[in-house]
Parts: structure tokens; C-alpha cells; sequence
């Protein structure tokens, strides 16, 4: 019992991981309709903008804030002077951009640090346990939990109801409409872009802690995060979160049976929901 | 009919005078890497459909090879049929889960299931050899033929490449291929005209995962290894990379784009270790560059030179 407690908060720790990275793919898909094959580098490069503020000694919540900057700027460098140079020709090459980018920043950061990866202890109020009574639940994962559900509360704010997300939620809905109002598409575009990204590197900075970091594995996060988009609906910008913490609970519950199987578990829900339902658990456009 | 025996006999051409001008175990990689890169452009160029998932075949293919030489104890040629079947087969089973999707989650699910292969491959050490690869391959001889010599191996692999060409070109050009065109340009009326769009284009999926399973089967009969790099999906994105810089409109352009890719990747691989940041700051060169293949540089560096005929004349 204690043990099925245990794994559903660490599910709920890691599905939030999930939900951000897939929440951030999800408004970089509603804006601009691309799969961005960078994302699982900008997870990794906001983990090492977190290792890296955290060695000079910065405080543990500005390193995170660095993770969300870095990655940001990166991809507001990649939208406005990539993609958006990109946009009259074939749809391949975005992509094709997108891929040579992920190449280039993980080969940067393997030149900067090296292939072996690197690893942070959590800072000391984060460190330890809390005693339950009836078990003892890490500090970090519930850290973990709450700023990733912190923050998509944020960027949920942030399109609901702030002016700048209502326009993106129009871009999203009727890109045209949108110009012939006034509104400067390309600006639009270039910062959901960047708060994607940003969110990609959120999620690395906040993972580093809990799983470590090198330059390739932020790919394993992107193919998760993928498949947690499908799951959740690309129609439905918040169906990710849900489907996210859904994968994480899954996965974790699956690590007490069967610990290798937990990440093929995953797949398998994939293909279970696309048989019986393709359109995802929440729906699509 | 002048046209494709035109093609045919440079492809030949091609197939013959590579190991000439260049070293011979490069030109084998190049016609090994370009049935992949063909096999792919079915999928990509004739029927549309973006996956970015084919490194999960050539992996297939390349594994499945390994297993049967080694463990399997099978002698060569029946280890590339196994290869060539079990990558049909696992295209066959993936794309009947994904085939109705399109574009975007077309990209996406082909890339999470590349993922999950690679994810195997990499727990299952005991078998794959995990992170290392799997080692210890030796090319048995088939029907007399010794092809530890370099040139033998060659010439077995040229005739594969050939004879790959020339099927996929009449899949291409065949009522098939023409259904898969048309349902890329508007899906819902080649449906309603009563064709199984669906159905053509799994077969498309399978036909291009069976030629990249003997892709990757020769690659590991080249290298005698097989690389867990064979099934990563940097793999599936390299080989999108060779269909685009060369061209989708024919099979002769992913052919040219197979040169490069592996041509390049020789050359930076000797200037730095870090070969796979130049070649990544290559890809986003060329795609800002390139917009219609090497066959649209060519076009365009015809064009330039006819104007400056004309100007002279």
C-alpha cells in the first residue's frame, strides 16, 4: 500500500515533467503545425543551464528561471531567424531545420560537457524526506509536482486571460483572421515559439535533480512527450496535461510489477488508444 | 520509355564507374545507404507521407541480419530474406496502428515508435548487445562466391542496388504508385472514387520497410557490425535529409542524396570528431539553400549557363 502510494507521487512528479514538455510542443504545434524535433534538445539544454547556474551558485529557483530564459531565447533565435525564413517553402523543411538544429545544440553541449552527463543534488531544503506517518515521501518529487503544476497554471493563465494569449489562442484558431485584424502574426509565431521552448527547458531544469542529464537525453523526453500529445488530442491544448500525468502514474504503478516494461509500457498505451479511439482521449480538431 | 533505359543505364553507370573513382568501401556504402534512401522516398516523395521513423526498418533489417549470423547460426542468404520479411512484417504492424493518421501525427507517432525499437534494442543487451552493437559477423560464402573480397562484396551489393532501383521505379510508375500520387494530393477523392487509399499506402509503408531492411542488412554485411547508431532515429532524420537534398521526384534523386550524405559524413568525420555538428550546421545550410533538391540545383545551374550562352551569343 504504502509502496503503490509512493510510485503514484513519483507518477505524479514525472507525468508533470510530461505535461510541461508536452504542453510546450502542443503550443508550438497550435501555432505554427510542426513536430519540433528540437524540443528534446532544449530539454537538455535547460538542464545544463541549471547545472551550470547551480555550480556558480546560484540559487536553486534562479537556475530553474536561467533553464526556462536559455531555452527560450534559443528558440525565439530558432523561430525568428529559422522557421520563420522557412514558411513559403515545403513543409519537410522546417522540419529537416528543426532536426539540423537538435543536431547542432547537442553536439555544442556534448563539446562544452563532455558525453558523460552530469548529475545535481537537489539543494537542502529539497533534499530528504517528509514523514507521513504512513510512508515517507521524497522533498524533490513533490517540488517537482508542484512547480511543473505551478507553471502550467502559469502559462494557462497567460492564454486565457491576458490579451497576448488571447491572440495566440485566435492564431491558433484562424491564423489569417488574425493579420487582417492587425495583429503582427510573426511576433505572435516567433513567442509561442520561444514559451515552447522555454517550457522544453523548464523541464530539463526541474528533471535534472530526479533523472540527470546528458546532451541525447532529452530524445527519449521528446518521443514521451510526443505520445503524450497524441494521447491527450491534438485538438485540445490541455489535453497533454492530463494525458501526461495519466503516462507518468502508468509508468510508475508499472515500475512495482514490472520495472524494465515501464517505458514500453507507454507505447503500448499509445497503440491501444489509437485502435479503439484515434482521436485521442480528448478529442481533435 | 527512352527516358527511364536512359536512367537505368546511369544508374548502371554509376553502380560500375563509383569503385573506380572512388574507394571502393565508400562506393559501397553509398549504394547500400541509397536503397535506403530510395526505399524512403517511396514513403516521403510518392506517397507522401512523412516518416520519420525508417532507421526503425533499416535497424530491423540490421539486427535481424546480425542475429542470424551469429546466434542464429543461418547462412547468408537466408539471413537477408529474414531481414528483408521481419522489417516488412514490423512495418506492416506499425503502420497498420498509424497509417490513418496523417501529416503531423504521421511525423510524430513514426518518430515515437523509432523511439521504442531503439529503446528495445538498447535494454536488451543480451541479445542486441545493447549500447556496443553487435559484433562477430562474418560474411559467409554464397553459391562460390567469396565475398570477403572487397570487390566480389561489391558486386553482389551493385546488383541488389540495381535491381532495387528498378523495382521501386515500376512501383512508383505502377497503378500503385499512381494511387498513392493522386491520394497525396486529395486523399478523400481517391477514397470516394472507390480506391483503398489506406490500403495503398500500408502497402507502400511495408514495401519501403522491406528495402530498408536489406539496406540495412548489407550495411552490416559491409561493416561486419551492426551499430546501435543503425537504429537511432538521428538515422531516420539523416536518411529524410538524403530524400530531400536530392530530390523526391525521381529515384535517381535520393541516389545522389545518399552520395552526399555519405561522401560528407567521410569528410567531416576526418576533419573532427565532432563531425555531427558540421553536418547538422550542413543540413540547416542546405535547407535554406536547396529549396527543390540537388535536381533543382542542377536545373538552376543549367539555367544560369544557358542565359549566359544566350548573352554571349
Amino acid at each position: 500500500m504504502n509502496l503503490v502510494a509512493a510510485q503514484i507521487v513519483n507518477g505524479l512528479a514525472i507525468g508533470m515533467l510530461y505535461a510541461v514538455m508536452a504542453l510546450g510542443l502542443s503550443i508550438i504545434k497550435g501555432l505554427l503545425n510542426v513536430p519540433n524535433f528540437a524540443h528534446g534538445a532544449l530539454f537538455a539544454v535547460g538542464a545544463y543551464v541549471c547545472y551550470t547556474l547551480s555550480t556558480i551558485g546560484a540559487p536553486f529557483a534562479v537556475a530553474l528561471i536561467g533553464a526556462f530564459s536559455g531555452a527560450a531565447l534559443l528558440g525565439f533565435l530558432i523561430e525568428r531567424f529559422g522557421i520563420a525564413n522557412l514558411t513559403g517553402g515545403s513543409y519537410l523543411l522546417q522540419v529537416l531545420f528543426l532536426f539540423g538544429t537538435a543536431l547542432v545544440i547537442e553536439q555544442i553541449l556534448v563539446l562544452i560537457y563532455g558525453t558523460t552527463g552530469v548529475s545535481l543534488v537537489p539543494p537542502a531544503m529539497l533534499g530528504g524526506a517528509m514523514d507521513l506517518g504512513f510512508m515517507f515521501l521524497p522533498r524533490y518529487l513533490v517540488f517537482c509536482a508542484l512547480v511543473g503544476a505551478f507553471s502550467i497554471v502559469a502559462v494557462w493563465l497567460l492564454i486565457e486571460k491576458t490579451r497576448i494569449g488571447s491572440s495566440i489562442r485566435a492564431g491558433i484558431e484562424r491564423r489569417e483572421m488574425v493579420q487582417c485584424l492587425g495583429i503582427d502574426i510573426g511576433t505572435l509565431l516567433t513567442l509561442g515559439f520561444a514559451l515552447g521552448a522555454g517550457m522544453a527547458g523548464l523541464a530539463g531544469g526541474i528533471a535534472l535533480p530526479l533523472l540527470g542529464a546528458n546532451a541525447t537525453s532529452g530524445n527519449d523526453m521528446m518521443a514521451i512527450a510526443f505520445v503524450v500529445l497524441v494521447l491527450g488530442g491534438l485538438g485540445s491544448l490541455y489535453g497533454a496535461v492530463a494525458a501526461g500525468i495519466l503516462i507518468g502514474v502508468a509508468q510508475s504503478l508499472t515500475t512495482l510489477v514490472a520495472p524494465s516494461a515501464s517505458t514500453l509500457l507507454i507505447y503500448v498505451i499509445m497503440t491501444v488508444v489509437l485502435l479503439i479511439g484515434p482521436k485521442g482521449l480528448f478529442g481533435e480538431r | 520509355m527512352n527516358k527511364n533505359l536512359l536512367a537505368l543505364a546511369a544508374v548502371v553507370l554509376l553502380a560500375v564507374v563509383a569503385p573506380m573513382v572512388i574507394p571502393i568501401s565508400i562506393a559501397n556504402e553509398i549504394i547500400v545507404i541509397a536503397i535506403f534512401a530510395m526505399a524512403t522516398n517511396l514513403v516521403i516523395g510518392v506517397a507522401g507521407l512523412y516518416s520519420f521513423g525508417q532507421a526503425m526498418f533499416f535497424g530491423a533489417g540490421a539486427y535481424l541480419t546480425g542475429y542470424s549470423l551469429t546466434a542464429g547460426g543461418l547462412s547468408l542468404v537466408p539471413s537477408i530474406l529474414i531481414a528483408i520479411a521481419g522489417a516488412a512484417a514490423l512495418a506492416g504492424i506499425v503502420g497498420a496502428v498509424i497509417i490513418r493518421r496523417s501529416g503531423f501525427y504521421f511525423m510524430m507517432l513514426t518518430f515515437a515508435f523509432n523511439q521504442m525499437a531503439f529503446y528495445v534494442v538498447l535494454v536488451w543487451s543480451g541479445v542486441t548487445g545493447g549500447e556496443d552493437g553487435m559484433a562477430g559477423i562474418k560474411r559467409a560464402p554464397v553459391g562460390g562466391l567469396d565475398l570477403n573480397d572487397r570487390s566480389v562484396f561489391y558486386a553482389f551489393c551493385a546488383v541488389l542496388f540495381v535491381a532495387s532501383y528498378v523495382i521501386l521505379r515500376q512501383i512508383k510508375k505502377s497503378p500503385l504508385g499512381l494511387v498513392l500520387e493522386a491520394a497525396k494530393e486529395n486523399p478523400r477523392r481517391m477514397a470516394s472514387l472507390g480506391y483503398s487509399v489506406h490500403g495503398a499506402q500500408l502497402a507502400a509503408f511495408m514495401i519501403s520497410g522491406a528495402f530498408a531492411g536489406l539496406a540495412g542488412s548489407l550495411y552490416v554485411l559491409l561493416y561486419r557490425f551492426v551499430p546501435i547508431d543503425s537504429i537511432s532515429w538521428i538515422m531516420s532524420g539523416n536518411v529524410v535529409f538524403m530524400v530531400v537534398i536530392g530530390g523526391m521526384s525521381s529515384m535517381v534523386g535520393p541516389i545522389m542524396g545518399a552520395a552526399v550524405f555519405v561522401w560528407l559524413q567521410g569528410l567531416f568525420s576526418l576533419l573532427w570528431a565532432q563531425w555531427a555538428l558540421l553536418f547538422g550546421l550542413f543540413i540547416i545550410f542546405v535547407v535554406f539553400t536547396l529549396r527543390g533538391g540537388l535536381i533543382e540545383l542542377f536545373k538552376r545551374v543549367a539555367r544560369i549557363r544557358r542565359a549566359g550562352e544566350a548573352h554571349h551569343g
